[in-house]
């Protein structure tokens, strides 16, 4: 039997912390700046489809006339070019990931009318 | 006078990362020759370019692997900067190559792991993923994403890493090298990894450079190539790069090459993260490829050197993108490697290679 | 070290196969072979590299289904790009060291990189009206640019009218203009030029005249004292603009 080299790594790792955490009992912080999954601030939000054509997966879709943005969340690849393109700042990328699901559903956000709201 | 069987291997198995299938021709134990067949993972990403504008291909450009996934964004990105002239600023070179050099470690750790598992070394192959998980947390935190960064435009970089998150990275990757180079230590003294390395699919000097080979597994055999010794970018400022190489030219030489190719990455980025400058990190790019220009680019990616080449019309699309991965160009240094061998040993060798088929038929 | 540089030089499709056993006898390092989809035939592109050039041999235009012969004799890891392209694009190779016959890439339709799809058909009409209306409007400027020197040679105070005014006389990018300006006679062109810039002249001069009334009716309405202050920082200024226009106009 030759010299067991491992021998004070594995030995030692008898005593250190594990490098697994024990989930789901314990989470994993998010960190910052994590892809989760794209929001949409209603109240900034123009219309204005930019999103849209900037989408490499064509996973947003705008309509003008009946005052809806919806993205599929599943078929979002998490790039984030959204978030850059948009001239409101309304998107943000949130660090949860979409939720696992038995049907893939398209997040429908409705954005209020600013004429309306001012009458 | 054995009879020759035809053995089909892959495209599933163990220790393939991607699918692969050879027919080994063998006779009692010893493989005569091999015949690689690819073709399994072809998704035809490069006719991609004609529906997706130069700044939406990236996204595809990167999920050509997920091994290598930093090191296609950056070619990509390259790529289409020298076709239309961009200039990318110097703290965006650095943190492009700061990140394609952590995605080196977590690749070759990567590989070590499979290297390991492939005659059997499991708990090699836990440790070294274990390690490796903590590069990977260095790219969630610097970057969102663990494996597809996403963090490459054509321009310059996305996202900066702060002093504070620079410190970080340092830390984590010290704290990797002790009990990397007790790993390392082991894979390379160690007698039975010894036994299934030493003298297994021997390339001589003279071979590799006729078969064309590229990256470690050409390095190994005292070919000295490696595209970051041109000193293009950030690699420019490196005080001193020398390719690593070793002339033993077998399974043991190429174990060695990658063992050493982590710790030289991580004095890399130590000494790249100590000399970054401050600035911007993008620059803005407007218009698209002028017509009939064309672009071809080298990048050292972990597995060796990758071509691309971009043609443009006039429009937002590309006419044409071409991406020349390394292991396509090793496939005929496989075949050769793979004549004569023991039919236990193709394992090895097969992964000798760093095989990365997604990477090849895209 | 050797620094990277690369170059695209033409090839012959008959030249291929020299080529490439003259580099591999000078220690050239064979990197790849692709193939171009274009509108004129199939591009096919050779790359070698030695001390850090890398050269790239285009072979323009072939025909759909030409044949062409294989360099794996020379280069045996060109039996993967060989196979690919013959697979994708429809070329076929000659003396393939490892030939699959067309199943290497075992695709759904075949040749399929040759298939135009209707988006890049799009994409290429358009790029080709763009490059047609640049063309058209460069001679267009070329051509009224040429009047014009005539006409201000022959018409001496024209200039005077066009320098005084700051404004330099070049074509504009007003369409509806242009597109009166460009059926009309040269000459008649440039006479029409002139008007605009006297006119825009006459127009910043009387725009200029309302603003040297609302500041004397300013400085008359301000303390006398500052008034006179005021009033010499101006001509200051303006002798200090007039020393300037003068050394321009050197």
């Amino acid at each position: 039997m030759g010299s067991f080299k491992l021998g004070g790594m594995t030995f030692g790792s008898l005593f250190k912390k594990p490098e697994t955490v024990l989930y789901p009992v314990v989470t994993k912080t998010a960190p910052a700046g994590l892809k989760g999954h794209i929001v949409n601030d209603a109240s900034l939000c123009i219309l204005c489809g930019i999103c849209q054509k900037t989408c490499p997966c064509h996973a947003i879709e705008v309509d003008k006339k009946a005052r809806t943005w919806a993205i599929d969340p599943f078929r979002c690849v998490q790039c984030g070019s959204c978030a850059r393109a948009c001239p409101k700042a309304c998107l943000a990328m949130e660090p949860t990931y979409t939720p696992v699901a038995a049907v893939q559903a398209v997040t429908v956000v409705e954005v209020p009318d600013p004429k309306a709201a001012a009458e | 006078m054995g009879k020759a069987t035809v053995i089909p291997f892959g495209p599933q198995h163990p220790v393939l990362p991607e699918p692969l299938h050879l027919d080994l021709v063998v006779e009692d134990e010893k493989v005569i020759e091999a015949i690689p067949q690819i073709g399994f993972v072809h998704r035809g990403l490069e006719k991609l370019v004609e529906t997706r504008d130069y700044n939406q291909f990236i996204y595809v450009a990167e999920r050509i692997c997920g091994i290598c996934a930093m090191g296609h964004s950056l070619g990509y990105a390259e790529t289409v900067e020298s076709l239309m002239g961009v200039e990318v600023p110097k703290r965006a070179q650095y943190l492009r190559v700061i990140w394609h050099e952590l995605s080196r470690i977590h690749s070759h750790l990567l590989w070590l792991g499979l290297a390991a598992d492939a005659f059997g070394f499991e708990s090699m192959f836990m440790h070294c993923w274990r390690l490796r998980e903590r590069v990977l947390d260095i790219f969630e935190k610097t970057t969102g994403g663990r494996v597809i960064l996403s963090v490459v435009k054509v321009g310059g970089v996305v996202r900066d890493i702060d002093d504070a998150q620079m410190a970080e990275v340092i830390a984590t990757l010290d704290g990797i090298v002790d009990d990397y180079t007790k790993i390392m230590n082991t894979l390379l003294t160690d007698a039975s990894v010894k036994n299934r390395t030493v003298d297994v699919g021997y390339i001589s000097h003279d071979e590799a450079l006729a078969l064309s080979m590229v990256g470690p597994f050409a390095r190994a055999s005292a070919v000295g190539y490696d595209v970051r010794s041109f000193g293009r970018g950030a690699y420019g400022d490196l005080s001193d790069f020398q390719p690593i190489t070793d002339d033993g030219g077998d399974c043991f030489a190429r174990v060695k090459v990658r063992c050493l190719e982590v710790l030289q990455s991580i004095e890399i980025v130590k000494e790249l993260a100590a000399k970054i400058p401050v600035g911007d990190i993008e620059v803005a790019v407007k218009g698209a490829p002028a017509a009939g220009a064309q672009a071809s680019n080298v990048l050292e990616q972990p597995r060796g050197e990758c071509y691309y080449y971009a043609r443009g019309n006039g429009t937002k699309n590309l006419e044409r993108m071409r991406m020349r991965t390394p292991t396509s160009q090793n496939l005929a240094g496989m075949t050769k490697a793979l004549a004569g061998c023991d039919l236990a040993d193709v394992n090895m060798i097969i992964l000798t290679i760093d095989p990365c088929i997604s990477c090849t038929e895209r | 070290m050797a620094r990277f540089s690369q170059e695209f030089t033409p090839l012959a499709a008959d030249a291929i196969h020299e080529d490439a056993a003259a580099r591999k006898a000078d220690g050239w390092r064979y990197v790849q072979t692709l193939a171009v989809n274009t509108e004129d035939g199939i591009d096919l592109i050779y790359s070698y590299m030695r001390d850090g050039l890398l050269e790239n041999r285009i072979v323009k235009a072939l025909p759909p289904h030409a044949t062409v012969p294989s360099v794996t004799d020379e280069f045996l890891a060109a039996f993967v790009f060989e196979n690919e392209i013959h697979d994708l694009f429809g070329i076929s190779f000659e003396g393939l060291a490892i030939d699959f016959g067309g199943n290497f890439y075992r695709v759904a339709q075949p040749e399929p990189m040759t298939i135009i799809s209707p988006e890049l058909k799009a994409a290429r009409e358009k790029a080709a009206k763009l490059a047609a209306a640049k063309a058209a409007k460069a001679e267009r400027a070329e051509k009224a640019g040429e009047a014009q020197a005539e006409f201000l040679a022959a018409h001496p105070e024209a200039k005077a009218a066009g320098t005084g005014a700051g404004k330099v006389l070049k074509p504009s990018d007003d369409e509806a203009v242009e597109a009166k300006l460009a059926g009309m006679d040269p000459e008649k062109v440039a006479r029409v030029r002139a008007a605009i810039a006297a006119k825009a002249k006459k127009a910043a001069e009387a725009e200029q005249a309302a603003k040297d009334a609302e500041l004397e009716a300013k400085l008359a309405a301000m303390d006398p004292e500052k008034a006179a202050k005021v009033r010499a920082a101006m001509e200051a200024k303006a002798a200090r603009a007039a020393a300037a226009g003068a050394k321009e106009g050197e």
